[in-house]
């Protein structure tokens, strides 16, 4: 081995460090302050669990975080069931429209999601519903439903059609087919897209703000409506728990693939 | 009267303007091992689809044991199928895998546990269970496509080209043992292979499929030592073709070449344009008998494999043919010939095949 292999550039390491600062400085900023005996943003002034204990007194902002988990969830389920009905529909339609709708799927995703917003609050308002939790969910599982499709549709058509003809010829009907084979073969995928679902919609300040009530709001927009009043640090003792939070999202979406003993991490856009 | 394992009554198979199996009538017997062989593309896993029920047929009957099956789906028909990717259950162990069709059939735990321990045992999985599919090698996971098939006592099993994916050496090996089970269990093999050597040592009877029809149905040794057309002649190994037109003397007039008596043949007119095919192995260049055509010719290539060696002869400006010798007495250097060498080329007229 000669040594001019084994030297790493340094200007490449330099930048990526600069990357990994500016990424993450804020957040540890966040972390750093939420735990600040003053309710001071800009100086440290000792250790406290103040505004965490602010925060778990605060009915209203309880009732958020439990609405966003109640819409999160919700969404996840509703969306991961109709975009996995569309994914198998998609390829296993031999038709034209089958590839049409493929591509009517995508637009959703490349939309300014500000559009969406404004356009589904004037849906809903053409049709006299009340923001509420009920739209918002309807407005989470429709633009959810892409992501899903999208995910799910690559691994239906990487799967072996000869899985489901073995099943059928064992003598399973086409249904038990597709609930025995087809999709234990995908849940690896479906279990990915449902955690990134459920991150997504949890996450969602854009169309939750068109979308949702006065009563409960979901938590990103009581966090900006907070935030206009001037910020507490609660905000960042709340940051801090949806940061950890999001760990263990993460983490649980590393170890799916463990479960199903396989190797290395999980790609969560093939579900590989 | 039995009724055939498998009767095809005129099926034929189009996707689209093209067909992909064309009028095939076959009947296949109770017990037989009963091979497809074709070039890719002949319709031979076609026509196994048609069977399972993977697919509609376009027109044609299919009977299974005397009943119609056509247009059944595949859960529907008592046969069951070794796929060619095995398409064995991932998420399953290697009992849930061989159990599942057994399941399917509502049979009772314990039935179904003493049962696929009773097949693994017979395709040599014993021990391996409770293992995932993942873990096993590709000839272990063939096997388990094998018993898998074979649990739910189907009156014909369908294998679509299973030894295509493993080695030589395996595939030898499992050859004899697929030979070996199927005797043993009595089920009707319809076996689709593209490997003619396959299809020869393993089948009772064999049919030579091309471009969507039949060309030949008989034993192993009627396709390979009378094939009823060029196609046939040319597929079931090096069969040294040579155009030419044939008397009514019993003579054919080799175009290019010498004129080689075949003996007088039924059904050809005089004039017909034929081809002329006597296989490799029945080639002499040593030691003519009586009888013999016989002919010069120059050595282009010889190829030495082991046991035999090919040569590659000239016997007249675009026409050449080869001839097998067996190297048995090779260590003593006898009855060698070096390209370029000059040979006499003889074989009797009886093995030489006339095909219009």
């Amino acid at each position: 081995m000669s040594a001019r292999v084994e030297r790493k550039p340094r200007v490449a390491i330099a930048f990526t460090v600069l990357f990994f600062v500016i990424l993450y400085l804020p957040i540890v900023v966040v972390v750093l302050f939420s735990f600040n005996a003053q309710k001071s943003l800009t100086v440290f002034k000792g250790f406290s669990l103040r505004w965490y204990d602010e925060f778990i007194h605060d009915s209203d902002m309880l009732a958020s975080v439990g609405m966003s988990l109640r819409v999160s969830a919700v969404a996840m389920i509703g969306s991961v069931v109709i975009g996995a009905a569309l994914a198998l529909g998609m390829v296993r339609a031999r038709s034209k429209l089958g590839s049409f709708a493929g591509l009517v799927m995508l637009i959703p995703l490349v939309t300014p999601e500000i559009v969406t917003g404004v356009a589904s609050q004037l849906l809903f308002k053409g049709f006299y519903l009340h923001m509420s939790q009920v739209t918002v969910v309807i407005a989470e599982v429709t633009f959810s439903i892409s992501y899903v499709t999208v995910i799910l549709r690559s691994r239906v058509a990487a799967m072996n059609p000869e899985l489901e003809e073995a099943a059928m010829d064992l003598g399973a009907t086409r249904w038990q087919a597709v609930r025995l084979v087809t999709l234990p073969a995908l849940l690896p995928a479906i279990l990915a897209s449902s955690v990134l679902i459920f991150a997504m919609v949890f996450d969602d300040f854009v169309l939750a703000y068109f979308t949702s009530g006065v009563s409960p709001q979901p938590l990103s927009v009581r966090i900006y409506s907070q935030i206009r009043n001037g910020v507490r640090p609660t905000i960042n003792a709340v940051g801090t728990l949806m940061l950890l939070a999001s760990f263990a999202l993460i983490a649980l979406a590393l170890s799916i693939p463990r479960f199903f003993g396989r190797k290395g991490g999980l790609d969560i856009l093939s579900g590989e | 009267m039995t009724n055939p394992a498998v009767r095809l009554d005129e099926v034929s198979k189009a996707f689209g303007d093209t067909y992909a199996v064309r009028d095939v009538s076959l009947d296949i017997a109770a017990g037989e091992f009963f091979s497809l062989l074709g070039p890719s593309g002949c319709g031979k896993t076609t026509t196994l689809r048609l069977i399972g029920g993977f697919a509609d047929t376009t027109a044609g009957t299919i009977l299974l044991d005397g009943v119609d099956v056509t247009g059944l789906p595949p859960n529907k028909r008592s046969v069951n199928t070794v796929f060619q990717s095995y398409a064995v259950f991932d998420h399953l162990s290697v009992a849930d895998n061989v159990g599942f069709g057994l399941r399917r059939q509502g049979v009772g735990r314990s039935e179904i546990r003493s049962r696929v321990g009773a097949m693994l045992d017979l395709v040599q999985l014993t021990g391996l269970a409770d293992r995932r599919p993942r873990t096993l090698s590709g000839g272990q996971r063939q096997r388990v496509a094998l018993a898998r098939a074979l649990v739910c006592r189907p009156k014909v099993l369908l294998l679509d080209e299973p030894l295509a994916a493993l080695d030589l050496k395996l595939r030898r090996q499992m050859q004899v043992e697929l030979k070996q089970i199927q005797r043993e269990v009595g089920v009707t093999f319809v076996f689709v292979t593209h490997d003619q050597d396959e299809a020869l040592t393993m089948s009772d009877r064999v049919a030579v499929m091309n471009e969507g029809v039949v060309e030949q149905c008989g034993t192993p040794e009627d396709v390979y030592e009378r094939p009823a057309t060029t196609f046939v002649a040319a597929f079931m190994g090096t069969s040294n073709l040579m155009a030419g037109v044939y008397s009514a003397d019993g003579t054919v007039a080799i175009a290019g070449g010498p004129t080689v008596a075949v003996g007088k043949r039924d059904g050809i007119s005089d004039g017909a344009k034929v081809n002329v095919s006597v296989r490799p192995e029945k080639i002499w260049l040593s030691q003519h008998e009586q009888g013999m055509v016989v002919t010069g010719g120059t050595v282009r290539e010889t190829v030495y494999s082991g046991p035999t060696t090919t040569y590659l002869i000239d016997i007249a400006p675009g026409v050449s043919v080869a001839a097998l010798e067996q190297n048995t007495d090779r260590s003593r250097n006898e009855e060698r010939w070096e390209s370029g060498a000059e040979v006499r080329v003889g074989w009797r007229p009886e093995h030489c095949l006339v095909l219009t």
